[in-house]
Order: structure tokens, then C-alpha cells, then sequence
């Protein structure tokens, strides 16, 4: 009985705070006002999608990044949908190594500004792009061609300062506590930007996997208990919109490749608010339009782990996906 | 007037030498874009033993000789006005001397002892032993800046501000944290650098600067090896100290002056000890003093006799020191630690050109390069090595060869750095987490940053103490791509000694320390 109990409230959680002009401090004070007992039986996640007659995950394919982004907020209610004036918005992106975006390691820079620029349209008053890199962080925010591209259109892009990490209760199965970026927990609005690429142990890193750049400590201790530390993650930071750059994806010798063989161009951009059905569907794109089936089924474990704990769905067959092409 | 000009100048030149330390860091870019090592360059000594030892001369140091035809010009000036360890002693001497008595009489013998230093230099490096920089004002500054004062500066500021953030306190942070912001964009390290030697190279620079309470200037007028070659050059500058007959010896240009008391009195004038400080010019009552270029030198005002048997027996122990350095056992087998930095010159070259400046640790993205005490024997003291667990070589980074002053590390182009092996790593099987427990752990391969990766997987299965089966991925290092940057060793999650690690074997600059054919 315990477990739906809490699935629906995270749920609720995670779609509340999804709502227009309700964050998620906003959301702890009013539920804990009405009273828990009395909206937990009320809805789950993907009703409220349904109810709003918003598509699950949207698919955009086109040559040009930012046009495929902006198409893509666009058919998933618009970014006012997701973020309101005022709003400090945190994104992000992967920007955690010390190469170039045609290397496709980190998240290409174009999805990312024009991220930056749907926020500032939607009148939000600070936007930050952080990431904890695996390399200097100095090489890989330059090399990412990340920071300066979200800089030229306003927002900040700072790197993680180890004040600001703070021990913070993730009580999820596995992780109790970890340090957790201060500037992330107090956005306003957090929207995850993760590229699709490959990697040994979780087959393919999707939009889970890109938390493990929004905490610090000894991370790669994470490994040893990979599915249940990511679905712990995924739960404790709850997107308002996951943005899956898939525009191009590495095959191969993940997450940090480095030469160009191992590249391939999709042009595409999954967008939800549902992660697990985006990480869900990035797999599949991963086994279909790039190849590698068996790195795609490695990556299902821990996408199943996460839909066993009701942070998101991944029966793709029963979602409403909306596919464009902008070619 | 003259000491007026003076005190700019060693304000401006000072102030120039921090800001290009600063500047020794990656900037955004991957090339450093500032003339960085500028002071080494200028330099003479530098270029003078680099090319004894090691026969030949990197281009840029031949900008020493205009600073050896700076003092044959003028005399000592760049003692005088440009030094920045002689501006900090200038400093520091000053304060000394306004608080409490100094010194105040420093014999001619003392004078001497400069040019016996530099005459053991000089030897050692005709017999190929490059150990200048221990002592060179400029390499012994940056080092000392570096590895000690830089890190206790950053350790300050960096905890003053954490203090000012944890207090919480809106009305602090609003104007700390902006604050703080700025000067980590500017003055600050980008992280806390910590060193090993920093105590030691510290503690000695804390001697030097203390010297000055023996005597002001102590350091440029006894001990400075610089000095003493600006000193020899100085003495057949043309460059005059005249006084006229207004002169009664009052002595009022005594007390401001270097020399000391007996040395400066007016007729006692050496020119090779003189800073061209313009003191005594300033001070004399019946302007009886100036500086003045002149056609030829009169020999008159020299420097102090140097007596030929002292020159003799340091030339002598520079002789018997370079096989006292070098004849050590360690010297029989390749040290696994000594991992150089990327570029660096094979062994006995290397030695022969680094001048332990400092500069390659500087500018070090990961605070990796770190100096030496003994892995290198003592004649290889304070030189780079590559600590894997303090902080890797990244893989697109060339920073350290582009600032090293002497050529010790050649400057890589990108594709080069790629292919140097600067070591190679192994598998502590007993500590690895995949064969000793059957843990998952992919991390060393997931930084490998070569793009085939130098870190592949075995698939094994491995039965757990329930008999539970598992099929596990066991991490094997691949020798051939291998290139040693230690990024592997850093990140291992086994923190304490990691279950991976790299040494010096398979390293490109040698050709003995080599696994396979």
C-alpha cells in the first residue's frame, strides 16, 4: 500500500510543479495545506498530460538545431507552458568534457542557446547552464562551445563552486544523502538537457545519467549500484522538461569519443516532461536509427528501474508521441 | 628625481611580473596569449648557462644580452629598477630599516661571495650541470610565488569569503559575493592549488626576505648570482658616479645607500655594487653627486678584488659537485615516479636546460606537475613531475611546454601531444574493484581520453559468495595506446591508493625505460 502511495505523490509532485506559475516550494506549502490524504488519489502524471491534451514526447527531426528545438517546446504547449516570468531557470545540458561539439560528447551548444533563448522569451529572469565536469571545467565549458553561446544570448554560465554543494537528503533506495548544487536546488524551474551517447556500463547515457553532473562528491562511487542510484536521482530532481539532443549522437568509445567515426548526425530532439519516457524513447532511437541495439538494452535496465518506481512510463506503445519533420 | 623615476620604475616592472604570473594559467585559450615568461627571458644568466650546459640556446633567451648591454650602459640598473625579487627586498629592507637597527656596516668580503656563487654556476653548467635557477633571482621568484605564496594567498582569500558565505548573512553576501566573483575572474587560482615543497621553497624564501633585517638588500648584494654577472659586466659600464668638488664627506648619502657604511663613502664608490638607486644623488645637501654616461670606464671605482684562490676553489668544488650529484644509485634504474610533463627532452637533456623556475606547475590545469626533492637526484631538485593522484595530463592541453623558458619542454602541436607516452598504466588487480568483488566499475575506461580507448573490457563471470553468478567487466590496459596522462589513476574511485596507476615506463622521451620492443 505504502508504494502507490508515495508513486502518486511524486507523480503529482513532479506534474504540479510542471504547472504555470506553481514551483516546487510553492507546491510543498499548498499541498501540505490541503492535506496530503486528500489529492493523492487524485491523478497521475500522465492523466494531467492527457487532461491538458499535451503529447507525451514530441520528435522533431530537422537540419537546423534551434528550429527543431523551438518546434519541438512549441507542440509540447510552449515554453510559458514550463516556465514563468520572473523564473530563475537552471539548465542542464552535458558540458563534461574537454571536447569539441562535432566530437558529440557534451550537448551540442545550438540546442542549448536556443533553450536560453525560449526561457528569456518566456520572461524569465536569470537563466544559469551549470554542469559538474568530468574534465577541467574551465576546457570542457570552452570546448563544449556551451558557455559562450548561452552567454551571447544572456544567461550565466558559472562554474560549480564547491561552497555550494550541499549534503541533501535524495532518500531514495540506495542514495540517503549526497551533495546536491545549491543553484539547482533553488531554481525556480530546472529543464535537463542531456545528449544521447554511448558508455560502457549504462549502455547509453540519456536524460538520468545527465544528473550525475548536477552533484558532487565522489561520483563514480554511483557505478557500483548504477539502475537504482539513477532512478534515486531522477527521482529526487524532477525536470520541468527533459530536451534529448539526439542531433548527434556517439556511437561508440562513450561518453567522451573523440574521433569523428564514431558520430552519427540524427537531427533530432525529444522533448517531455515524462524523463523516463524520453530516456525511454532515446534508447529505442539508439537501437533503430543508430545501430546499436545491445547498448539500448543495457540502457532499459536502469530506464525500467525508474518505471518500476513510477518516476515515469516507458511503454512507448501506449504514449501519444507527436513526430514532425522539418525537412 | 633620479629615485623618483626609480621607485616607477620598480613599481611598474613589479607590478608586471604579478600580473603575467597571473597570466600563466589557462585563460580559454589554448594557447597562452601573453609574454609570460618574459622575465626569464631577459634574463642573462639563464641563457648563458642553458647554452654552457647544454650547448645550445632557446632564440628567445638571447634577450639576455640586451639586458647585459642595459648594464654595461648603465651599470646595475637592472638590480636598481627593473628586479622584481630586488624590488621586493628593496621593499622589505626599507620597512626593516625604519623599525630597527640593521646591520650597518657589510664588509667587502661579503661583496665577494656573489661572484664566487656565480662562478660556481658557471662551471658546473661548462660541465653540464644546469643548477643556476636554485638560485637565479627570477626562477628562485616564481617558484617561490608558485609553490608557496600563491597557495597560501588563494587558502586566505578563498576561506575570508566561504567564512563571509556560511554566515548567511544577506547584508555580507550581497557585496562579498560579487566581489568574490571578481576576483576569481582575475587574481584568484581557479581551485585552491596545493604543492608538494611548498613548505621547503617557502621556508627559503622566507630566508631571503629576512635577510634584509641583517642588511638591507642582503639577498642582491651577497648572495644574488644574477648580481654578480650584472656586477662583472657593471664594472666596465659607462656609466659614472661623479662628484664635484662641492663635496665635504658629510656622509648624508651614506645611510640610504646599499653599499653600506664604509663601502659608500663618496670616494669608496664600487660601481659593481651599485644599483643606481639615485639615493645618494637625492640626499646630497650640496648636489655634488650625479650619474653621467661617459666615453670610457675608469678603473678606478671597479668592484671588490676578488681574490684568485677563492675564484679557483669554487670553480674547483662546481668540478667535484656535478659527479657528487650525479654518481647516486638511483641513477642505474629509470624511477618509476619521474613521469615528465608532455614534451620533455629525454632525461639527461631535460636536466640539462630545466631551470626549476616553476612556470610548467604554474600553468598546470590540474596542479599534476609538481616538483621534485629527490626522485630526480639533487641535481634535478624542484623540476616537474606528473602526481597522477594530485591531478592529471589533460588530453588536448599543451600549456606546460608553451611556458617552459629554456626548451626543457618543447612546445607540443596538438596532434604530437596526442602520440607522447609520457608513462603507462597498470592494473592493481588486488585493489580493482571488478576482480577483487565483482563490483561494476568502469571508470578508469570511461576517462580514458585516447578515442579508442587505451582501457578495455574482459567479460567475466565471477561467482559471489552466495553462488550467485555474475557476468562482470574486467578493465585491461592496452600497452600501444596507452599514453600514460594519468587521468585513469586520478579518478579511480579506490581513493586512498588507486587500483590503477601510471609510471614512467613506455615513456616516448626514452629509450630505455621501454616495456616492448
Amino acid at each position: 500500500m505504502g508504494l502507490p502511495f508515495i508513486v502518486c505523490l511524486k507523480a503529482l509532485w513532479q506534474s504540479r510543479s510542471n504547472q504555470v506559475g506553481l514551483n516546487r516550494r510553492d507546491f510543498l506549502k499548498k499541498s501540505a495545506i490541503m492535506g496530503i490524504g486528500g489529492i493523492v488519489g487524485a491523478s497521475s502524471l500522465n492523466d494531467l498530460i492527457r487532461a491538458e491534451n499535451l503529447p507525451d514526447l514530441t520528435v522533431v527531426q530537422g537540419p537546423d538545431p534551434s528550429k527543431t528545438v523551438a518546434k519541438a517546446i512549441e507542440t509540447m504547449g510552449g515554453i510559458g507552458r514550463y516556465v514563468s516570468k520572473g523564473d530563475t531557470v537552471v539548465l542542464k545540458p552535458n558540458m563534461a568534457w574537454d571536447r569539441t561539439p562535432e566530437q558529440a560528447a557534451n550537448t551540442n551548444p545550438q540546442v542549448v542557446a536556443s533553450v536560453v533563448k525560449l526561457c528569456f522569451e518566456a520572461g524569465a529572469s536569470t537563466v544559469k547552464v551549470l554542469d559538474n565536469p568530468c574534465d577541467d571545467a574551465r576546457r570542457s565549458y570552452v570546448q563544449s562551445g556551451i558557455a559562450e553561446a548561452a552567454r551571447e544570448l544572456g544567461a550565466k554560465t558559472p562554474y560549480m563552486d564547491s561552497r555550494k554543494f550541499k549534503k541533501t537528503g535524495i532518500n531514495g533506495e540506495v542514495l540517503k544523502t549526497w551533495e546536491v548544487y545549491r543553484d539547482i536546488i533553488e531554481a525556480d524551474k530546472l529543464i535537463n538537457i542531456p545528449v544521447a551517447k554511448h558508455h560502457s556500463l549504462a549502455g547509453v547515457t540519456l536524460g538520468l545519467k545527465n544528473w550525475m553532473g548536477a552533484i558532487g562528491g565522489w561520483r563514480s562511487r554511483l557505478h557500483w549500484k548504477l539502475d537504482k542510484s539513477l532512478a534515486d536521482l531522477a527521482a529526487f530532481f524532477k525536470p520541468s522538461l527533459t530536451i534529448l539532443d539526439c542531433v548527434n549522437v556517439l556511437t561508440a568509445n562513450g561518453p567522451q569519443g573523440g574521433s569523428l567515426s564514431y558520430v552519427k548526425r540524427l537531427n533530432t530532439v525529444v522533448v517531455g516532461i515524462d524523463q523516463v519516457a524520453v530516456d525511454a524513447f532515446g534508447a529505442k532511437l539508439f537501437e533503430t536509427a543508430a545501430g546499436r541495439p545491445e547498448t539500448a538494452n543495457r540502457a532499459r535496465r536502469y530506464i525500467e528501474t525508474a518505471a518500476m518506481r513510477g518516476i515515469g512510463r516507458m511503454d512507448l506503445e501506449n504514449l501519444r508521441i507527436v513526430t514532425l519533420n522539418l525537412s | 628625481m633620479l629615485r623618483k623615476l626609480r621607485l616607477i620604475s620598480q613599481v611598474l616592472f613589479f607590478f608586471l611580473f604579478l600580473v603575467l604570473l597571473v597570466l600563466t594559467s589557462y585563460r580559454g585559450s589554448d594557447e597562452i596569449r601573453y609574454p609570460v615568461r618574459i622575465f626569464l627571458e631577459f634574463d642573462p644568466l639563464i641563457g648563458l648557462t642553458t647554452f654552457l650546459a647544454s650547448h645550445q640556446i632557446p632564440l628567445l633567451l638571447l634577450l639576455g644580452i640586451l639586458t647585459l648591454v642595459l648594464t654595461f650602459l648603465f651599470g646595475r640598473v637592472f638590480c636598481g629598477w627593473i628586479c622584481p625579487l630586488g624590488t621586493l627586498n628593496h621593499a622589505i629592507g626599507w620597512l626593516a630599516s625604519h623599525s630597527r637597527g640593521q646591520h650597518p656596516n657589510l664588509r667587502l668580503l661579503s661583496f665577494r661571495l656573489k661572484y664566487y656563487v656565480l662562478v660556481f654556476f658557471l662551471v658546473a653548467s661548462v660541465f653540464s650541470l644546469q643548477w643556476v635557477g636554485i638560485l637565479d633571482p627570477i626562477s628562485l621568484l616564481i617558484r617561490s610565488m608558485t609553490l608557496a605564496v600563491e597557495p597560501i594567498f588563494n587558502w586566505l582569500v578563498h576561506g575570508l569569503f566561504a567564512l563571509l558565505y556560511f554566515s548567511n548573512i544577506d547584508l555580507i553576501t550581497l557585496w562579498s559575493e560579487p566581489l568574490y566573483d571578481v576576483l576569481k575572474g582575475s587574481i584568484l587560482s581557479f581551485r585552491q592549488p596545493h604543492f608538494h615543497q611548498g613548505l621547503l621553497v617557502g621556508l627559503l624564501f622566507a630566508l631571503v626576505l629576512l635577510l634584509n633585517l641583517v642588511h638591507k638588500r642582503f639577498w642582491c648584494m651577497v648572495l644574488c648570482p644574477l648580481g654578480g654577472l650584472l656586477g662583472v659586466i657593471a664594472r666596465f659600464s659607462r656609466f659614472e658616479r661623479l662628484i664635484d668638488d662641492s663635496c665635504n664627506e658629510c656622509g648624508a648619502c651614506i645611510p640610504d645607500c646599499f653599499q653600506g657604511q664604509k663601502e659608500s663613502l663618496p670616494r669608496g664608490w664600487l660601481k659593481s655594487e651599485c644599483l643606481v638607486c639615485g639615493n645618494c644623488q637625492d640626499v646630497c645637501p650640496h648636489t655634488a653627486l650625479r650619474f653621467k654616461a661617459v666615453g670610457r670606464s675608469s678603473a678606478s671605482s671597479g668592484g671588490p678584488n676578488l681574490a684568485r684562490r677563492n675564484l679557483i676553489l669554487s670553480g674547483l668544488s662546481a668540478v667535484v659537485a656535478v659527479p657528487l650529484m650525479r654518481v647516486r644509485a638511483g641513477e642505474l634504474r629509470p624511477n618509476p615516479k619521474l613521469i615528465r610533463p608532455p614534451g620533455a627532452l629525454s632525461e639527461s637533456e631535460f636536466l640539462k636546460r630545466c631551470i626549476k623556475c616553476g612556470e610548467c606547475m604554474k600553468v598546470c590545469l590540474t596542479n599534476g606537475l609538481q616538483p621534485t626533492l629527490f626522485e630526480a637526484g639533487i641535481e634535478g631538485i624542484w623540476s616537474p613531475i606528473l602526481v597522477s593522484r594530485i591531478g592529471y595530463c589533460q588530453y588536448y592541453c599543451t600549456l606546460c611546454g608553451q611556458v617552459c623558458p629554456s626548451g626543457a619542454i618543447r612546445t607540443l602541436s596538438q596532434a604530437e601531444k596526442e602520440k607522447v607516452k609520457i608513462g603507462l598504466a597498470f592494473i592493481d588487480k588486488s585493489r580493482c574493484l571488478p576482480y577483487t568483488q565483482g563490483i561494476p566499475c568502469i571508470v578508469c575506461e570511461e576517462h580514458c581520453p585516447t578515442p579508442k580507448k587505451a582501457i578495455w573490457f574482459e567479460e567475466a563471470v565471477v561467482i559471489g559468495r552466495d553462488g550467485e553468478k555474475r557476468r562482470i567487466k574486467q578493465p585491461i590496459v592496452d600497452i600501444d595506446l596507452c599514453i600514460g596522462c594519468g587521468i585513469c589513476e586520478y579518478k579511480c574511485p579506490v581513493v586512498d591508493q588507486p587500483a590503477i596507476y601510471v609510471t614512467s615506463i613506455g615513456e616516448s622521451r626514452s629509450e630505455q625505460n621501454r616495456l616492448t620492443l
